[in-house]
C-alpha cells in the first residue's frame, strides 16, 4: 500500500504534503511531486493536506491515471533528496 | 446531572446521551492517541458503529496494549454501557494482525454479542481513523467532499456513520463514568536510547526530566541525548538537550518519551523493537513534585481557572470550569499542592507526596523564569531553569 500523487499536482506543486510526510518519501519529481511507494507507510496525512486532491491511496487512484502508479513505483529516487529543493 | 460521582453499570447505562457527553467534557477527556480532539464533541452525534483503536502504530510502543491488558473488565463493562447509551448498533476492536494472542482475552468475550473483533493488517498507520477504518470495514472515508454551505473539506468518520475511539481514552470515559474519576495521568513509554521501556501513568503536567530521573536517568550528565514527545516517525522536540535547565512537561496526548543521540532523526529508530516491561504499567501519582497544567491549548478554549495563586489544591480538585465558546474541558489538579502561578493558561501546582525539601529543590528549577511551557499541541516552548 501507498499513497500516490497524480495530475492534479502539475502546475500546483504545493508543498503541504511535504511538511507533513512524518517519514520524507515525497519527492520533487519535476512536475510533480512524487511519492516514493519503498518508502511510503500509508498513513494518509498528506491526503488530506493537498488543497487541489491530487493525493489517493493506490487502490482508488482514477482508472484514467493509473500510470501514476507505475511512474512513482518506476521513478529513480536514487539521485535526489526527499521534500522541496532549496538552493 | 454530570456530577462526578461513581455509578453502577445499572446507572452508567441509565445516563441519557446529553449527561454522559457532559460528564466526558466535565471529566477533561480529549483524545488521548496523540490527536487531542475533545473526546465529548464525537458523542454529541451518535453513529451507529464504533471502532475502538487498540493498534498503536508508532514502532516500540505498548501502552495501550498494556491497558487492555490491565482493564479488561472495565473495557466490557464500557462497550455495554456504551452501547446502552449511544444505541450503537456495532462496537469494534480494531487489533493490529501481530497482536491476535495479546487480545485473546478480548475475542473471548466478543462472543457475548457487545462487541466483534475486526484484526487488521500490521501496518502503520499512525492510529490515523480513515486507514483503520478501510482495513476494519468495507467502507471508504471519502477523501474530501462538499459542505452544505458550498466549501469542501477532508471526509471524516462520521461521513460514514463511524465515532472511532483511541483505547486510553476509553479508559478515561470509564473513570469519569463509572468512578467519578476526572482526567488527571496520561499513560505513555519511556525508551531509546540507554533506556530500558517502562510504561508509566503519570500526572498530566509532570516535568519531564523528573520523569527521566525516575526512569533511572542521570539528566544533568545526559547533554548528549535528546528527548522527543512521541515515537520514532510523529512526535515534537521535546528538550534538544537534556540536562542545560530546558524541561517540558507530560500533555495529554503524550504517548512517549523516546531518548536519542542529539542530532539523529527519529525516523532512524523506525527498526527499533521492545518487549513489553515486565512490571506493566508504573504509576507515578503522587511521585511528582510538581505539574503544570494547561487550562487550554490546541484546539480548546482555556478554561476559567478556579484557583487563584497561593491557594492549596487537593489531588483531583477541579481547577479548571470549561468555557461555553469553542471546545473547552474540565480541569482537575494532577497533583495535590500550593498553586505556584497561574500564567498563560497554565497552572502549575508545587506539592506532591514526596518530602517537602526535596519537592522544593526540584519543583524550583522547571517552575522558575514564568516562562510559559509547553502548551498542548502547540510549538514547543522550553521553560528555562534560571536557577
Amino acid at each position: 500500500m501507498a499513497y500516490v500523487i497524480v495530475e492534479a499536482c502539475i502546475g500546483t506543486k504545493n508543498t503541504a504534503c511535504v511538511q507533513v510526510c512524518p517519514v520524507d518519501c515525497i519527492y520533487d519529481g519535476g512536475d510533480h511531486f512524487i511519492i516514493n511507494p519503498a518508502e511510503c507507510i500509508d498513513c494518509s496525512m498528506c491526503m488530506p493536506e493537498c488543497p487541489v486532491e491530487a493525493i489517493y491511496p493506490d487502490d482508488e487512484v482514477p482508472e484514467d491515471m493509473q500510470h501514476y502508479i507505475t511512474k512513482a513505483a518506476e521513478f529513480d529516487y536514487s539521485g535526489i533528496a526527499p521534500g522541496v529543493e532549496v538552493n | 446531572m454530570a456530577e462526578m460521582k461513581q455509578r453502577s453499570l445499572e446507572e452508567v447505562k441509565a445516563l441519557s446521551v446529553e449527561e454522559a457527553v457532559e460528564i466526558m467534557r466535565q471529566a477533561g477527556i480529549v483524545g488521548a492517541g496523540g490527536g487531542g480532539f475533545p473526546t465529548y464533541f464525537k458523542y454529541k452525534n451518535p453513529q451507529p458503529h464504533l471502532i475502538v483503536n487498540a493498534t498503536e502504530s508508532e514502532p516500540g510502543y505498548w501502552g495501550d496494549k498494556l491497558v487492555h491488558k490491565e482493564y479488561l473488565e472495565e473495557f466490557l463493562q464500557l462497550f455495554e454501557a456504551m452501547k446502552a447509551i449511544f444505541d450503537f448498533e456495532q462496537i469494534s476492536l480494531g487489533v493490529h494482525e501481530k497482536d491476535r494472542e495479546w487480545f485473546a482475552d478480548y475475542a473471548e468475550h466478543a462472543d457475548e454479542g457487545v462487541y466483534d473483533m475486526r484484526y487488521v493488517p500490521n501496518t502503520y498507520a499512525l492510529g490515523e481513523e480513515k486507514t483503520l477504518i478501510k482495513h476494519a470495514t468495507d467502507t471508504r472515508v471519502p477523501r474530501f467532499l462538499d459542505t452544505p454551505d458550498g466549501s469542501r473539506r477532508p471526509g471524516m468518520p462520521p461521513d460514514v456513520g463511524i465515532i472511532v475511539n483511541n483505547s486510553e481514552t476509553l479508559l478515561n470515559i470509564y473513570r469519569a463514568w463509572f468512578l467519578g474519576k476526572p482526567l488527571t495521568t496520561k499513560f505513555f513509554s519511556v525508551y531509546g536510547e540507554e533506556m530500558d521501556i517502562k510504561v508509566y501513568e503519570a500526572p498530566i503536567g509532570a516535568s519531564v526530566s523528573e520523569v527521566l530521573e525516575i526512569a533511572g536517568l542521570d539528566v544533568e550528565t545526559s547533554s548528549h541525548l535528546s528527548v522527543i514527545d512521541g515515537g520514532p516517525y510523529l512526535h515534537d522536540m521535546a528538550i534538544e538537550e537534556l540536562g542545560t535547565g530546558h524541561d517540558a512537561y507530560v500533555r495529554r496526548m503524550t504517548n512517549s518519551l523516546f531518548l536519542l543521540p542529539k542530532g539523529r532523526q527519529g525516523k532512524e529508530y523506525a527498526d527499533i523493537e521492545t518487549e513489553p516491561p515486565e512490571e506493566g504499567i508504573v504509576s507515578l501519582v503522587g511521585e511528582i513534585s510538581g505539574v503544570h497544567l494547561p487550562l487550554g491549548g490546541g484546539l480548546l478554549t482555556p478554561a476559567t481557572p478556579l484557583v487563584s495563586e497561593g491557594d492549596e489544591v487537593e489531588y483531583e480538585q477541579k481547577i479548571g470550569e470549561p468555557v461555553d465558546e469553542g471546545f473547552s474541558i474540565g480541569v482537575w489538579a494532577s497533583a495535590g499542592g500550593t498553586i505556584s502561578s497561574i500564567e498563560n493558561d497554565i497552572v502549575a501546582i508545587a506539592g506532591g507526596a514526596i518530602p517537602q525539601e526535596e519537592a522544593e529543590a526540584e519543583a524550583e528549577p522547571s517552575m522558575a523564569g514564568g516562562a510559559s511551557p509547553r502548551g498542548e499541541a502547540e510549538p514547543f516552548q522550553e521553560a528555562e531553569r534560571s536557577g
